[in-house]
């Protein structure tokens, strides 16, 4: 066996890539739990596709998907793994310690590009909605941003709580309160459209500038100031999330 | 640095907010030397190899990882270095193989799945393979922690409380190792509280208190210095002085938490 000093850095992230994915594909019915929810929005919310828009019933779907992923997944992840001491492990090792993160932030990017593609194959086949391919390609990135606002705020809570008990119960929570706040509001701003005040929090909230720029980006040619106003905000909404997440931030659990 | 030593620490201290839990330790590790760092509860055994592996930031002092500063230079530092944590802990849903495969990775080993199927059966854990780690009895976890500690062959070993739950045949098999480790020329760095352990295998030893080193001495030497003593005489308990007599005069019988 050979074994130079300090690894590559591209050796380090192949090799925790492939661990990590590894892990995810053993967690598999995890994953696919969290298609639930969105997959029964597609199917339940039928109705609303002639009101409301294809785009709305699926970017609302994606929105819910990247909640899952980014809240329950990530964080849930990363609190066990810096309770059971795994992070410490690594960081003995000449591994620098952003790649760590790196490579379970990519693994997190991969499975919000499946889980759009889910939601595009289920969206088709059970309510028949179709976009065009610059549709398809935006919401992809759309998505990626969209995901980026869900795994950073994961980061902050996983970097202010401790306990992974607490971080799941929180986790929870705050996936509640999105489901209630932003998808309820959403039906309620329909129903009721003079609670303009209702209509706006709901609107700037992270739930709501994400689901704006999922469904702009599913329509590229009606992407309008409102759209760009939501990709602004949806930024700094991961920009805040990440940068208070990293600060908090303890590898261990002491 | 002296040429002899692969770790030289100086003046290092570390604190948690206002508790210092090291004040300016000194103390090196000799290549080809086992070494180790005894200490009661809390005394600072664990905060002193956090610091040498770069878990945590020294408040003050310089650690020299043959040759390379610890601090300013941590990924050549750890390099040089094989980890074996007091509790260590793997991705549950890997496998023993994988686990293996991970870590030759992370430390830029380049063996193939038989190679590492051959050091699996070097520590006759080759029908464990495709167990997960979780599964493992606490000794074969302890034979896969070390193989991973020095799966890059490295030029020191930090063991903590390495046997600590292990039942007599295990500990002594996991000593041979040390042993093992020692004849191929690499150093170790363990701490322990068994004084039986540091007796039967370390050459040197450094007795920790209250985040400072109290003695160092070989563990003959140590209770030779302080045989007559009549500390370490009034708690002898079967007429021969141990290195477990000693220990507890020197740092006290009160119980830590």
């Amino acid at each position: 066996m050979e074994t130079s000093s300090i690894p590559q850095t591209s050796t380090v992230l192949k090799t925790l890539l492939r661990a990590d994915f590894t892990t995810q594909w053993r967690n598999r019915r995890a994953v696919i739990l969290t298609l639930i929810v969105p997959v029964i929005i597609l199917m339940t919310w039928k109705p609303l596709i002639k009101v409301a828009g294809g785009p709305f019933v699926l970017s609302n779907s994606i929105v819910l998907g990247l909640i899952a992923t980014g809240l329950m997944g990530y964080s849930n992840s990363i609190a066990r793994d810096r309770d059971k001491g795994i992070f410490q492990r690594l960081r003995v090792a000449p591994v620098p310690s952003w790649s760590i993160m790196a490579s379970r932030i990519l693994v997190q990017l991969v499975m919000i590009i499946l889980l759009t593609t889910a939601v595009f194959i289920i969206g088709n086949s059970v309510d028949k909605i179709t976009l065009s391919p610059g549709g398809y390609i935006a919401t992809y990135f759309t998505a990626i941003v969209g995901g980026a606002v869900y795994l950073s705020l994961g980061q902050m809570i996983v970097g202010r709580i401790k306990n992974p008990e607490t971080v799941n119960a929180t986790v929870r929570l705050v996936y509640f309160l999105f489901i209630l706040g932003g998808m309820m509001g959403e039906i309620f701003v329909i129903q009721y459209p003079q609670f303009k005040v209702v209509a706006d929090i709901i609107k700037w909230s992270p739930y709501g500038t994400a689901r704006t720029i999922l469904a702009a980006g599913m329509e590229p040619l009606k992407w309008n100031a409102d759209a760009s106003m939501a990709l602004l905000a949806t930024i700094g909404y991961a920009a805040v999330f990440a940068f208070l997440g990293i600060k908090w931030f303890k590898w261990n659990t002491k | 640095m002296k040429e002899d030593n692969i770790l030289t620490v100086e003046g290092l201290s570390v604190s948690y907010g206002s508790f210092n839990a090291v004040q300016q330790v000194s103390f090196e590790v000799r290549k080809g030397e086992i070494f180790g760092l005894l200490g009661p509860n809390g005394a600072g055994k664990t905060s002193t190899l956090s610091a040498v592996e770069g878990l945590l930031k020294p408040q003050a002092g310089t650690i020299l990882v043959d040759g390379h500063d610890a601090i300013l230079k941590p990924l050549h530092a750890r390099a040089s270095l094989g980890v074996q944590l007091q509790s260590t802990s793997f991705q549950p849903e890997l496998y023993v193989i994988e686990v293996l495969q991970l870590y030759a990775g992370v430390y830029g080993v380049f063996a193939t799945k038989e190679q590492l199927m051959g050091i699996l059966r070097d520590i006759n854990l080759a029908d464990s393979a495709m167990k997960k780690y979780g599964e493992l009895s606490g000794g074969q976890q302890q034979r896969v922690s070390l193989v991973i500690a020095t799966i890059h062959n490295p030029k020191l070993v930090l063991l903590d409380e390495p046997t600590t739950g292990l039942d007599p045949q295990s500990r002594r098999q996991l000593w041979e190792r040390i042993e093992a480790i020692r004849e191929r020329g690499h150093a170790v760095l363990l701490t322990t509280h068994s004084m039986e352990e540091a007796e039967a295998v370390c050459d040197r030893i450094a007795i920790i208190d209250h985040g400072k080193i109290i003695a160092i001495d070989t563990p003959q030497n140590m209770i030779d210095k302080h045989r007559n003593a009549p500390e370490v005489i009034a708690v002898s308990r079967r007429g021969k002085i141990t290195l477990e007599d000693v220990f507890i005069a020197l740092t006290g019988k009160d119980v830590r938490e």
